[in-house]
């Protein structure tokens, strides 16, 4: 009789052992369940943010490129006007004028000539315009179109740009 | 990430501009621009600009055309910074 109740105990005690086994067998496969679903949520969530991080990356890259050359280009804008504040500096219009009327203005039309077509490519006007009828008629002895005609073409680079700058 | 489709729009009709002449006059030549000019244009009446002020209008004109160049710079930045293509600066 002793040996059955010790039998009955003994069952007893492999079956609570069976069962917490398999207890915590199903709440530890529950848990790596958990775990890797929450770990393919942060895996999907870390690549999002690698590609945002790198979206971003990219955006500062290409706007500090873009910056630095709007700032090389805005500093150009600014080299025409400086040159002619030289220039201007330099010389002096009213002793240029006594001196050489006619050569003054021809310069100065030669310039503002060209001026007036810079103007018209800055802002995306490329037709090749004639010069003004002042500035291609043949010197008549007055020496007033034969300045005009020097002023646009070869004087330009020198004393004539200034003039440019000048109109 | 999502970005903000910003349409670049057509740029403003070119200037075209009228040239214009101008005249230097002193003492010597004076008596001859007027003979001159009353027979080009049948009246004697002109506009001024004394040297200074002739300098002073350049000036001017060079910084207005120092800006619109600038103004120009800072639309071109904006059209690539919204554009996908990457710079090739």
């Amino acid at each position: 009789m002793a040996k059955i109740y010790g039998l009955i105990i003994l069952v007893a005690i492999l079956g609570g052992v069976g069962y917490a086994a398999k207890y915590y067998y199903d709440t530890t496969q529950a848990t790596i369940a958990t775990l890797r679903e929450n770990n393919s949520k942060l895996e999907v969530a870390v690549d999002t943010a690698e590609a945002s991080v790198e979206t971003l990356q990219g955006d500062m890259a290409k706007l500090a490129s873009l910056n630095k050359g709007l700032q090389e280009d805005l500093q150009k804008a600014e080299a025409y006007g400086d040159e002619l504040r030289g220039k201007l500096s330099r010389m002096n219009l009213t002793v240029e004028a006594l001196r050489d009327a006619k050569s003054l203005e021809g310069k100065m039309n030669g310039a503002t000539a060209k001026l007036w077509r810079g103007f018209m490519d800055d802002t995306g006007n490329t037709n090749d315009y004639p010069l003004p009828d002042w500035l291609q008629q043949v010197p008549t002895g007055t020496g007033d179109q034969s300045g005009d005609t020097g002023g646009e073409s070869s004087d330009t680079g020198s004393s004539s740009s200034e003039a440019s700058s000048t109109n | 990430m999502e970005r903000v489709q910003i349409p670049v729009v057509a740029r403003p009709k070119p200037l075209q501009l009228t040239d214009t002449q101008v005249r230097v006059v002193t003492k010597d030549n004076l008596d001859a621009f007027l003979l001159e000019f009353e027979e080009q244009y049948g009246e004697v009446a002109f506009v001024v600009l004394s040297m200074r002020d002739y300098e002073n209008l350049a000036l001017n004109i060079a910084d207005i055309r120092r800006f619109m160049n600038q103004q120009t710079e800072i639309i071109i930045y904006y059209e690539k910074a919204v554009t996908e293509e990457p710079t090739d600066e």
